[in-house]
C-alpha cells in the first residue's frame, strides 16, 4: 500500500516535471496558435478594418467568399495548381531518389546540384525564372532552337502575361475555342503552368531527400529474396521500392499538397494574381483584403477566406491519409 | 506559495502604478518653446521640450538624402526636436498598417492614397488644419487639386510633399533614323499614330510603348472628357463612348504593330525599354529623370507633353504623396511641426534644386530645371489627380485588367470595357 502511495505521489511529481518543462511551448502555443485561430474565427463574424470596434455581420463574410468570382477562381487555380505539382513534384522526387540511390559516380555532387533550388531564396528563385520566362527570356530562346531543329518556327510566347488555359490550347488545336467568360473551363492558363513548373523545380529535390532517407531503411533482404525469385529491377521497384515508400509518400503527398494549398510567394513576386486572374490564389487574396492592398481593409472577410481554406486543407489532407494510409496496411 | 504570488501580484502593481505615474509627470512637466532660429516664410509655432519623433517613408538612396538634408534644415528651426529618420523601402504601406495596427508606427509618415483610405477615416490620422492656421500655412499654399485625396470631412489629414505627371518620352535617335520630325507640345493622337507607323515601318525601333495600365491610359481615357468613375466616385464610367474611343485607338496601334508592351521588347517596363533603346516613344513621368541620369547616362531622351486627342483637347494623370501624422503620437505638435516645415516652400525649393520632384506648391513651378522635367509637368497643369475615392487600387485595377483584355484579345474593347464598369459598381456597392 506504502509503495503504491509512493508511486503515485512520484508519477504527480513527474507529471507535475513534465508540465513544467512544457509550459514554455504549452504557453506560446495556447497564445499565438489557439488564441490566435479562436481570434480569427471571431473577426470571421464580424465587419473589422482593423482600428475601429469589430462590427458584428455573422456569417456575411462566408457568404461572400462563395459568391465572389475572385475567390471562387482562386480555389479552381489553386486546385489545378495542387492536383498537377503534387503530382509532378512526388513522381520527380521518388525518380531522382532512386537514381541517385544507385551506386553511379559522382552521386554527392549531383544530390548537392539537385538540393541547390531547395535552400534558395523564393525571391531569388522568382528573379531568374522571371527572367528566363520574358518574351525574349530563354525559354524561348531554347524553343525556338529545339523547333529549328525540326524545321518549324517558334512563336515567341509571353509565359508570365498569357491567360490562355489548357483546354482552350486543346481546343484550339481542334479547330474550336472555349468562350473567354467560361472561364472555369479552360483549364490552368499559360502562366499558372509556368508557375507550375517552377515549383516543381524548387520542391521535387527537398522530397528527394526525404525519399532517399526512406529508400536507406528498406532491408536490403527484400531485394535479395526477389533476386533470388527471378524478380527484375522494374518488378523489384513496383513490388518493393514502391510500397515500402508508401509512408514517407503519404507525408510528402500531404505536405505537398498544404504547400501548394497555401501558394503566396511566387503569385506576390511574379504575377499579383494576373493575367486576368489565372493565378489568383486564397492566400494571396487573404493577403490582399486583410491588409486593404487595393482597397479598403476588410479582415472580417480574410479571416472568413482563411477559414473556408483550413476546412478545404484539412478535408485534402484526412482524404489523402485515408487513401494512402489503406494501402500502407496492405503491406 | 500563495504569498509569494500575493508579493509577485503586490509588486507588479506597484511598478506598472509607477511607470503610468512617470508618464503622466512626464506629460504634465512638457513645456512648450519657441527656441531656435527663425523661420522663413511660414510661422514657426511652439512644440513641445524635448520631443523625439520617428519619420518614416518609402525611397531609395537618393529620396532618403533628401529626407536626411531636410530633417538637418529643420533641426536648425526647431533644435529642441530629435528626428530620428527610419525609411521602409520595401512593402512600406503594408508595414504601416501592421504597425498602426500594433501601436507601433511612426509619428510622421508618408501617406498615399491607400493609406489614407485605411488611416484617413479611422481616426489614425491627426487632422493638420489648427496647426497650419498655427503655421499661417492654408490649404491654397499647395496646389489645392493635390489635397482632395487627403481630405476627409473636411479636415486636411495629409499635406502634399511633391507630385508626378506623364510626358511623351521618346528617344530622338528613332526619329533621325526614321527621317522624321522629332515630338512637339501640339501633337495629337494621329500625329503619334503616324511617327510610331514610320518608325516601325523604317527602324528596327518599336514605336510606342504601352503596358495594360490605368495610368498610361488615363491620358487617352481623360482627354475628351472621360473618368473612370462619377465626381462623387458613386458609379462607374467605364462603359462610355469617350472611352472606349480612347481605348480603340490603343488598339488599333496595337493590332497595326505600332504599340508593344515592355515585355515584347525584354524590358520590365516601359521606362527601361527607353534606356535600352528599344522602342522611340512611350508615357512616362518625371522619374525618368533620376532613371536615366543613373542607368543610362550615355541615352539622349527628350520629353514632350502627352499628345491632344483629334479633337484638339489633353488631359493627364497626377500622382502625389502626402506626409501624415500619427494621431497617436506623444508630440503632435513637434510632429505637425515637422510636416509643416517638410511640406514648406522652403523645403520644397531645397529638394527641387535636386531635381527629385516637383513642388506642390503652385508658385514654385518655375523651379523645375530640367527642360525633360518641364515638359513633363506641363502636364500637370490640365491632369486629373489619381484618386476615385477609397476603392481607388480596386477601380484601378478593372481598368488594368479591362486593357489587359483587349490586349491579349480576350475581349473587343467594348465588351471588355463593359465588363469593367460592371465589375466596378459591384465593388462601388460594397460587395
Amino acid at each position: 500500500m506504502n509503495k503504491q502511495a509512493s508511486l503515485s505521489k512520484m508519477r504527480k511529481v513527474e507529471e507535475r516535471a513534465a508540465y513544467l518543462f512544457l509550459s514554455p511551448y504549452l504557453i506560446m502555443t495556447i497564445v499565438f496558435t489557439v488564441g490566435m485561430i479562436l481570434f480569427a474565427l471571431y473577426i470571421s463574424l464580424h465587419s473589422w478594418n482593423l482600428f475601429q470596434s469589430p462590427e458584428f455581420v455573422g456569417l456575411d463574410n462566408y457568404f461572400k467568399a462563395f459568391r465572389s468570382e475572385d475567390f471562387l477562381r482562386g480555389f479552381l487555380n489553386i486546385t489545378w495548381y495542387t492536383l498537377l505539382v503534387v503530382f509532378f513534384q512526388t513522381f520527380i522526387a521518388v525518380f531522382m531518389a532512386v537514381v541517385l540511390f544507385k551506386p553511379i559516380p559522382g552521386k554527392q555532387f549531383f544530390r548537392t546540384f539537385f538540393y541547390a533550388p531547395s535552400v534558395t531564396s523564393s525571391v531569388v528563385i522568382s528573379m531568374i525564372f522571371w527572367w528566363m520566362y520574358l518574351k525574349t527570356g530563354y525559354v524561348n530562346l531554347l524553343m525556338s532552337k529545339v523547333a529549328g531543329i525540326f524545321g518549324g518556327e517558334w512563336n515567341a510566347v509571353e509565359w508570365l502575361n498569357n491567360p490562355t488555359g489548357l483546354f482552350q490550347l486543346i481546343a484550339r488545336a481542334f479547330g474550336g475555342d472555349i468562350a473567354f467568360a467560361q472561364w472555369y473551363l479552360h483549364g490552368p492558363s499559360v502562366t499558372w503552368m509556368a508557375l507550375m513548373v517552377q515549383a516543381v523545380y524548387t520542391t521535387s529535390p527537398t522530397f528527394m531527400i526525404m525519399f532517399l532517407a526512406a529508400l536507406v531503411n528498406i532491408p536490403p533482404s527484400l531485394y535479395e529474396s526477389a533476386s533470388i525469385d527471378g524478380a527484375n529491377s522494374w518488378k523489384q521497384f513496383w513490388k518493393i521500392t514502391l510500397p515500402m515508400l508508401r509512408p514517407i509518400m503519404l507525408l510528402v503527398v500531404v505536405l505537398g499538397t498544404m504547400g501548394c494549398i497555401q501558394m503566396f510567394d511566387y503569385v506576390k513576386i511574379m504575377t499579383a494574381g494576373g493575367p486576368l486572374g489565372t493565378t489568383l490564389t486564397p492566400v494571396y487574396q487573404i493577403y490582399t483584403e486583410t491588409l486593404g492592398i487595393n482597397g479598403p481593409i476588410r479582415a472580417g472577410y480574410g479571416a472568413a477566406m482563411a477559414f473556408i481554406l483550413a476546412v478545404v486543407i484539412f478535408v485534402f489532407t484526412y482524404i489523402q491519409r485515408k487513401f494512402i494510409e489503406e494501402k500502407t496496411e496492405l503491406y | 506559495m500563495k504569498k509569494v504570488a500575493t508579493l509577485i501580484m503586490v509588486l507588479m502593481v506597484v511598478s506598472a502604478g509607477v511607470i503610468f505615474s512617470a508618464g503622466e509627470e512626464e506629460a504634465v512637466s512638457a513645456e512648450l518653446t519657441m527656441a531656435g532660429a527663425e523661420p522663413t516664410s511660414y510661422t514657426k509655432f511652439a512644440v513641445e521640450v524635448g520631443a523625439e519623433i520617428v519619420f518614416s517613408g518609402w525611397g531609395d538612396a537618393t529620396e532618403q538624402q533628401i529626407y536626411i538634408d531636410g530633417i538637418e534644415r529643420f533641426s536648425k528651426i526647431y533644435p529642441g526636436v530629435t528626428v530620428d529618420y527610419q525609411p521602409i523601402p520595401a512593402d512600406f504601406q503594408t508595414k504601416l498598417k501592421a504597425m498602426m495596427a500594433g501601436g507601433t508606427a511612426p509619428d510622421v509618415f508618408y501617406v498615399d492614397d491607400q493609406l489614407m483610405t485605411a488611416f484617413g477615416s479611422t481616426g489614425q490620422l491627426l487632422a493638420l488644419d489648427s496647426y497650419m492656421e498655427e503655421a499661417s500655412v492654408t490649404r491654397e499654399d499647395f496646389i489645392v487639386s493635390l489635397l482632395a485625396i487627403f481630405t476627409h470631412d473636411e479636415n486636411t489629414y495629409g499635406l502634399p510633399k511633391d507630385w508626378g505627371t506623364l510626358g511623351l518620352v521618346y528617344l530622338p535617335e528613332a526619329f533621325e533614323a526614321a527621317g522624321i520630325a522629332e515630338p512637339t507640345d501640339d501633337w495629337t493622337w494621329d500625329d503619334l499614330y503616324n511617327a510610331a507607323k514610320t518608325i516601325t515601318e523604317k527602324t528596327d525601333y518599336a514605336g510606342f510603348g504601352q503596358n495594360a495600365d490605368w495610368a498610361r491610359f488615363a491620358p487617352w481615357a481623360f482627354s475628351d472628357g472621360g473618368s473612370y468613375t462619377n465626381a462623387d466616385f458613386t458609379k462607374a464610367t467605364l462603359d462610355t463612348p469617350v472611352i472606349n474611343k480612347a481605348a480603340d485607338f490603343i488598339m488599333k496601334m496595337k493590332n497595326d504593330g505600332l504599340l508593344v508592351t515592355s515585355a515584347d521588347v525584354g524590358a520590365g517596363w516601359c521606362g527601361e525599354a527607353i534606356g535600352k533603346e528599344l522602342i522611340a516613344m512611350t508615357y512616362e513621368g518625371g522619374w525618368m529623370v533620376n532613371y536615366m541620369r543613373n542607368e543610362f547616362p550615355d541615352v539622349n531622351w527628350k520629353a514632350v507633353q502627352v499628345a491632344k486627342s483629334n479633337a484638339g483637347n489633353r488631359s493627364n494623370v497626377i500622382f502625389t504623396n502626402a506626409i501624415g501624422v500619427n494621431a497617436g503620437t506623444a508630440y503632435p505638435k513637434a510632429a505637425a511641426a515637422f510636416t509643416l516645415f517638410i511640406t514648406s516652400r522652403e523645403n520644397q525649393a531645397e529638394v527641387a534644386k535636386t531635381g527629385f520632384a516637383y513642388p506642390a506648391h503652385p508658385d514654385q513651378l518655375d523651379l523645375i530645371i530640367d527642360p525633360n522635367d518641364r515638359a513633363i509637368s506641363a502636364g500637370g497643369l490640365v491632369g486629373k489627380v489619381a484618386y476615385w475615392g477609397p476603392n481607388t487600387g480596386k477601380i484601378n485595377d478593372q481598368v488594368s485588367k479591362a486593357l489587359e483584355r483587349t490586349y491579349l484579345g480576350a475581349m473587343g474593347t467594348e465588351d471588355s470595357f463593359a465588363e469593367a464598369d460592371k465589375k466596378v459598381n459591384a465593388i462601388l456597392a460594397g460587395e
